[in-house]
């Protein structure tokens, strides 16, 4: 179903949808193996655009937009391949701009002359977000941050947004890529990105304060990654099933075009059931929570619906593909790639779904 | 969980829950197969005397001329405190279709005994050889003189046995191509001589459904609904009007507290395994709320959410029974038990709803029927 959106939102779309025109799967394939692996231009033109600022304040110089208007861009942004890390820019900005005086680090953030990203993840399964085994200790402005987060998104990466404990719980941290005891160990991805473990010992940080709206900015920072994430899997799932059905509607077996066949036909609506399911969650999710403050509950839905439902659907697709779809030569297998990986960042289906079995209290 | 009532859909909430709750008798509460008229139809007549019965409807006719949200709010709040499911063939069937093709003098004769309650109506579509393919059907209608003479045989037609009139799908030109073009739309008096009707019982244990004979009916060609020959697209104009009634995610809500209940009783709430399957249960549940608030809100914006919201109607119904399967599972032991079982919570049946979620896949078009609707008129696949 189309989106009930206001003229201000559909320009917002077509401009992001002119972004991407200059991405997708020729320039993503251009990209793996390399380092950085996407373009650092392209992530300052994102912010020239406002984009990595969207959902920060006008009062520290951002758009002051809401999370309709970061879906939009992120489901491009999936639709696209598009191997800027937008969307974990935008979301870090936001934290960054959290406190009374914004974090020096924003403004550079928000231009994306600088890059900072979260580093919140630890295990590979069943992290309670809100319980890090990474510790922040010492006195306000010469804190220092011991611990091991892992699966972090460290490419061209200046800094850290790292979730730690302290005595009366988490905090949310900002730790320098070039801090002392700070370092990083990558290992390449299927898609031919980075993701790396990032080792801390004594690292010195800066407290990012929460917003006062805000149960607590590691929480509201893991909240808002999990709906980025699954606004940026939608739009993968479109674009892969739009490539599905035009190739269902070309290609011939048996005499006949093999769109005619009930056994795809149906196989092509249960994608197609999945994907819309989804784009009505992201966007009533983004149109009925404020970014500082999404519904735990919600957020760990939609993020349990998109990673399993993107694996889905993708999987699906290389099926309706036949062999072509298996090559590497062919784009399908890019968004299937693509949807291994957001699936598996800040926590699985299966993970998301326990926490959700925690936070909805669906025990005993 | 999308949706929020504006200040005045609050109160008239508030004002519907009150009234459902001092004015709905206990014994009609929570039953989860249809009451016979008997005890059925005193609650409908009540629910008409206060002006309710008709939420959609306009106001000319009798109805409450309610916006849409209004008319949410009263199936939410209908669901909410158990109401027994109404005959709708009368509400929600022939009333509007009546509104909108038929004459003067029928909409004078028909619309006001369905406000009343005073006749029920029932189906008359499917046919032993006609089920999804139901443009193939035959009950034959002859045009002789100033009647017509009905001859077939219909089936799965709901509450027929208690039924004063059918509105039903008759082929007067057997030779058209395509099919359809040989179809009208007729109203029978189901009190006419030469209708035999035989209640089927159904694997849920009710007798919902029946299947009704006519041997040479003769009907008046007034009763002719629209013109000759054009009773496919009069049966299909309004398809589309009652699924988003069909779809409110209340329904779904009630049946995961009913597997959380017996989850609770049984002790399988605290499996792992279960609590990942109630978990991804409820997660669907959130995403057909997120469905039909979306529907909802391009139909309040009158932009139309398209044939895309056939969708719903697939997800929805295919979701409820994934929930009634979760039921069953949940209750263990108790699963073939043919009545509610009682807990420390309160009694659950489990059963009945489980047999009962069987249908929503096959009536209105089955599952299969609508994904390849979808396929063609969504997808723009091939044929």
């Amino acid at each position: 179903m189309d989106l009930h959106l206001t003229s201000e939102q559909t320009l917002l779309r077509d401009s992001a949808a002119k972004f991407i025109a200059a991405a997708g799967p020729k320039v993503a394939r251009g990209f793996r193996g390399q380092a950085p692996g996407f373009a650092p231009a392209r992530l300052r033109e994102s912010g020239e655009l406002g984009w990595l600022g969207m959902l920060v304040p006008d009062s520290a110089n951002g758009l002051g937009l809401g999370l309709t208007e970061l879906a939009l861009v992120l489901e491009q942004a999936g639709r696209g391949l598009v191997c800027e890390p937008i969307g974990l820019a935008a979301i870090s900005a936001v934290a960054l701009a959290q406190g009374r005086t914004p974090h020096p680090m924003l403004e550079r953030a928000m231009t994306g002359a600088a890059l900072v990203v979260p580093a919140l993840q630890e295990g590979a399964f069943g992290d309670d977000p809100l319980a890090p085994r990474t510790q922040v200790a010492g006195e306000s402005g010469a804190l220092r941050v011991t611990g091991t987060k892992t699966f972090v998104c460290a490419d061209g990466a200046d800094g850290f947004l790292v979730s730690a404990s302290a005595r009366d719980g988490p905090e949310l941290c900002y730790v320098a890529r070039n801090a002392p005891g700070c370092t990083l160990s990558a290992t390449q991805t299927v898609d031919g990105r980075k993701l790396s473990t990032l080792s801390l010992k004594d690292a010195p940080a800066d407290l990012v304060p929460s917003r006062q709206s805000s149960r607590n900015a590691v929480d509201a920072l893991h909240n808002l990654a999990l709906f980025a994430l699954s606004a940026e899997l939608l739009g993968v799932m479109e674009k892969a099933q739009e490539i599905t059905f035009d190739y269902l509607r070309i290609r011939k077996q048996f005499g006949k075009l093999i769109g005619s066949f009930q056994a795809l036909q149906h196989k092509a609506v249960d994608i197609y059931i999945k994907t819309e399911a989804l784009r009505s969650l992201v966007f009533q999710i983004a149109a009925n929570n404020d970014p500082y403050r999404i519904d735990p509950a919600l957020a760990a839905a939609a993020k349990a619906k998109a990673s399993e439902d993107a694996l889905t659907v993708t999987q699906a697709c290389i099926q309706l593909h036949g062999g072509i779809g298996f090559t590497d030569e062919h784009d399908i297998g890019l968004y299937l790639k693509r949807a291994m990986l957001l699936s598996s960042l800040f926590g699985n289906a299966a993970a998301q779904r326990r926490r959700y079995v925690a936070i909805a209290g669906l025990t005993a | 969980m999308f949706r929020h009532d504006a200040p005045a859909e609050a109160e008239f909430r508030m004002e519907v829950r009150a009234w459902l709750e001092a004015n709905l008798p206990p014994a009609l509460r929570g039953r989860t197969t249809r009451p016979p008229p008997a005890e059925l139809m005193p609650w409908y007549h009540t629910l008409s005397r206060k002006g309710w019965i008709a939420p959609h409807w306009p106001r000319q006719y009798g109805g409450m001329g309610a916006t849409l949200n209004e008319q949410i709010i009263m199936t939410e709040e209908l669901a909410r405190v158990g109401a027994p499911h109404l005959p709708v063939q009368g509400l929600n069937h022939i009333g509007p279709i009546l509104m909108e093709f038929a004459t003067e003098a029928q909409k004078a004769q028909h619309l006001p005994p369905i406000i009343e309650g005073s006749v029920i109506w029932c189906q008359g579509y499917s046919e032993p050889g006609a089920g999804s393919d139901l443009a193939s059907l035959s009950t034959r209608a002859t045009l002789e003189g100033d009647c017509f003479v009905v001859k077939g045989h219909k089936i799965w037609t709901t509450w027929a046995h208690y039924s004063d009139w059918m509105f039903a799908l008759v082929r007067t030109d057997p030779q058209a191509q395509p099919r359809q073009a040989g179809i009208s739309f007729l109203l029978i008096d189901m009190h006419s001589p030469g209708i035999t009707v035989r209640p089927i019982k159904t694997i849920a244990g009710d007798d919902e459904f029946s299947e009704v004979f006519f041997d040479d009916v003769i009907v008046p060609a007034g009763n002719l609904v629209g013109k000759l020959h054009d009773g496919w697209r009069i049966a299909n104009a309004l398809l589309g009007h009652e699924r988003l009634g069909t779809s409110n995610p209340q329904f779904a809500l009630m049946a995961l507290d009913r597997i959380k209940t017996m989850a609770r009783a049984s002790g399988v709430i605290v499996d792992p395994a279960f609590q990942d399957r109630l978990a991804a249960a409820s997660i669907n549940v959130t995403a057909l709320a997120a469905l039909f608030s979306h529907a909802v809100e391009l139909t309040n914006s009158e932009q139309s959410p398209g044939p895309e919201s056939s969708i719903i109607k697939i997800f929805g119904s295919e979701l409820l029974q994934a929930l009634n399967e979760l039921l069953i599972e949940a209750a263990g032991g108790h699963a073939a038990a043919d009545r509610p079982i009682a807990t420390d919570f309160g009694e659950v049946d489990v059963a009945t709803p489980f047999l009962q979620a069987r249908r929503v896949t096959i009536y209105g078009g089955s599952s299969e029927i609508q994904r390849n609707v979808v396929a063609r008129r969504v997808l723009n696949l091939p044929n």
